[in-house]
């Protein structure tokens, strides 16, 4: 028996190869176009970020790692015994200085996001009525072009905010890289889940 | 009016093979029920609302009935059973072992191997107590995957007593927000998210680092004796641990150590159960096929205490999991055969013969 691995092939990728290189595990050569590689006793997935955890929710994965941002808007029910300790990051409300809107909302606040999920339970914590405009990228630019009040997307160092002329009005969760692991796997593969887990952990 | 071919979400329909095939599974199980002694009851498709257990309220399909009452589908049988052993079974002497076979309904956003509308093959051991009906449930649990030709299988065995009593510890009431938080943090395995709702929360320091270990550390989760160092201390959650101990060590003796295995993380449903809890989990399957525990408050709450454990089996995950281990039989019936006679009449009478010879023909007139 071996585990297949879903991954991603974004930001969390270059950390995801150090760590198993480091926890002597083999890893997939990174220039590869294949979807599906088997390195060793592993086999990787490389799919969407947004898809990880639904590869392992479904037990097409036993295990993946994805970002903790990516959890919150999937709501997948999957297992998440490790923080991997890299690829920090924070979902933030964000919105031009000049709104105002951080002290007085407007009775509905239109929202531009990737992260459709999230931003809607958050305003529903607070009583705000909110019209949630969801994008696949390049948010930091709806509320300047009248698309949008504010954005709740990642922040890494909040350059891209600024050259977008927004501002941080509020962070919503401060995030990171995640093992994620299926439920059935960590039972029906105890012994090589457990495993991966030592290893990784003892890495960080 | 225009007819809207879909079925609306959730809902399920099935036919020909497929709908043989859980006919199959399901007469399969339920002999296995039946072989254990257990008896059927065919419970009411709705009852009163308030009658289902308060976890479920927003899953529920309710309905207003002609008198004004709110009324719901039913979502789960273990409520109605309970309820009918209380009441109008009140006379029947306990213990009580009924199983029942039906569908269920529950609003559920669309995820992996779930309907709004689904089959529950169950039992509930009403008046059975201690390892005795422990061990029966779970040793019924394991024939009927056996006995469905699934080889590959796991039950996952935890105890409730261990993290309610940990919680209750930690100074978390039922009506704190952040024991729910724990819960559902606990459940993920989530140690990061558990130690932010145990922060502040932290009346007794031994009980929630058992908490945050029993999230992080497989040695404490999958491990009686791992478990035992670190949470010893406390009565409660050590009497729990004695009390999965023996039916550990039963099974061990019974040769069924193989079959299950220990997660003390295990704590859906709590404010439910109160002692061993487990799921089913097979190869090939990422979700469990279902799952059951001792819920010894709840006939208390209907006004005839006595102790009770049941389990169920959902069908068509049942059904997914013999799919991808055993796989089905080519064939499951015979082609139907048409019938050689000449005239309408004699069709009949040669239909009505082959069919007490029970085979499977296929009407018509004559050819």
């Amino acid at each position: 028996m071996s585990l297949t691995i879903a991954l991603s092939k974004g930001r969390l990728l270059s950390g995801a190869a150090g760590l198993f290189t480091k926890a002597g595990l083999t890893f997939p050569p990174q220039d590869t176009r294949r979807l599906i590689v088997e390195a060793g006793d592993l086999r990787f997935l490389f799919v969407k970020d947004m898809d990880v955890p639904v590869y392992v929710e479904y037990g097409v994965a036993d295990a993946g790692i994805c970002g903790s941002d990516v959890l919150l808007e999937a709501g997948s029910d999957v297992l998440v015994p490790l923080d991997l300790a890299y690829g920090r990051c924070r979902l933030v409300l964000a919105a031009p200085p000049s709104s105002g809107f951080a002290e007085v909302w407007p009775a509905t606040l239109r929202v531009a996001t990737k992260y459709a999920r999230v931003a809607k339970g958050f305003f529903e914590a607070r009583g705000q009525a909110a019209d949630i405009v969801k994008l696949q990228g390049s948010v930091e630019i709806a509320p300047g072009l009248g698309l949008a009040d504010c954005i709740v997307d990642m922040v890494e160092t909040g350059r891209t905010l600024r050259e977008n002329g927004l501002e941080v009005v509020e962070e919503l969760a401060a995030t990171s890289a995640r093992l994620v692991v299926n439920r059935a796997s960590d039972h029906i593969k105890r012994a090589e889940i457990a495993d991966l887990i030592a290893r990784l952990k003892a890495s960080l | 009016m225009h007819t809207r071919l879909q079925l609306p979400q959730g809902a399920s329909c099935f036919t020909f093979d497929e709908a043989r095939r859980r006919r199959v599974l399901e007469t399969c199980v339920v002999s296995v029920f039946e072989g254990w002694g257990y008896d059927e009851i065919v419970p009411p498709l709705f009852d009163d609302a308030a009658t289902f257990d308060d976890s479920l309220a927003s899953q529920l399909y309710t309905f207003t009935g002609r008198d004004g009452t709110t009324l719901a589908l039913r979502p789960d049988f273990t409520s109605l059973v309970a309820k009918i052993a209380a009441g109008r079974l009140r006379q029947v002497v306990a213990p009580l072992r009924l199983y029942y076979s039906g569908e269920v309904v529950r609003y559920e956003p669309p995820r992996a191997g779930r309907q709004s509308e689904f089959h529950q093959m169950g039992l509930e051991f009403l008046g059975g107590g201690g390892p005795a009906a422990d061990i029966e449930v779970i040793a019924i649990a394991i024939e009927c995957l056996e006995a469905v030709g699934v080889s590959n299988f796991v039950l996952a065995l935890g105890h409730a007593g261990v993290v309610t009593a940990l919680l209750d510890e930690c100074g978390l009431s039922t009506d704190d927000p952040r024991r729910e938080t724990a819960l559902e943090s606990l459940n993920r395995r989530d140690p990061i998210a558990l130690a932010t709702a145990l922060d502040g929360a932290s009346r007794s320091e031994t009980a929630r680092k058992a908490l945050v270990g029993l999230a992080e550390d497989n040695g404490i989760r999958q491990s009686i004796d791992g478990a035992r160092k670190v949470l010893g201390g406390i009565p409660r959650a050590a009497a729990a641990l004695d009390d999965l101990e023996s039916v550990a060590r039963t099974l061990d003796e019974a040769g069924l150590r193989d079959r299950v295995a220990i997660d003390l993380s295990e704590s859906r449903s709590l404010d439910y159960y109160t002692g061993l809890v487990f799921r089913v989990y097979g190869g090939d399957l990422g979700f469990d096929v279902g799952g059951g525990g001792r819920y010894d408050a709840l006939l208390g709450r209907l006004g005839r205490p006595m102790p009770a454990i049941g389990f169920m089996l959902g069908l068509d995950r049942l059904a997914l999991l013999v799919e991808r281990q055993a796989g089905w039989a080519a064939e499951t019936v015979a082609p139907p055969a048409p019938l050689a006679a000449t005239s309408l009449g004699a069709s009949v009478r040669e239909a009505r013969e082959r069919r007490a010879r029970g085979e499977r023909i296929r009407f018509g007139g004559p050819a």
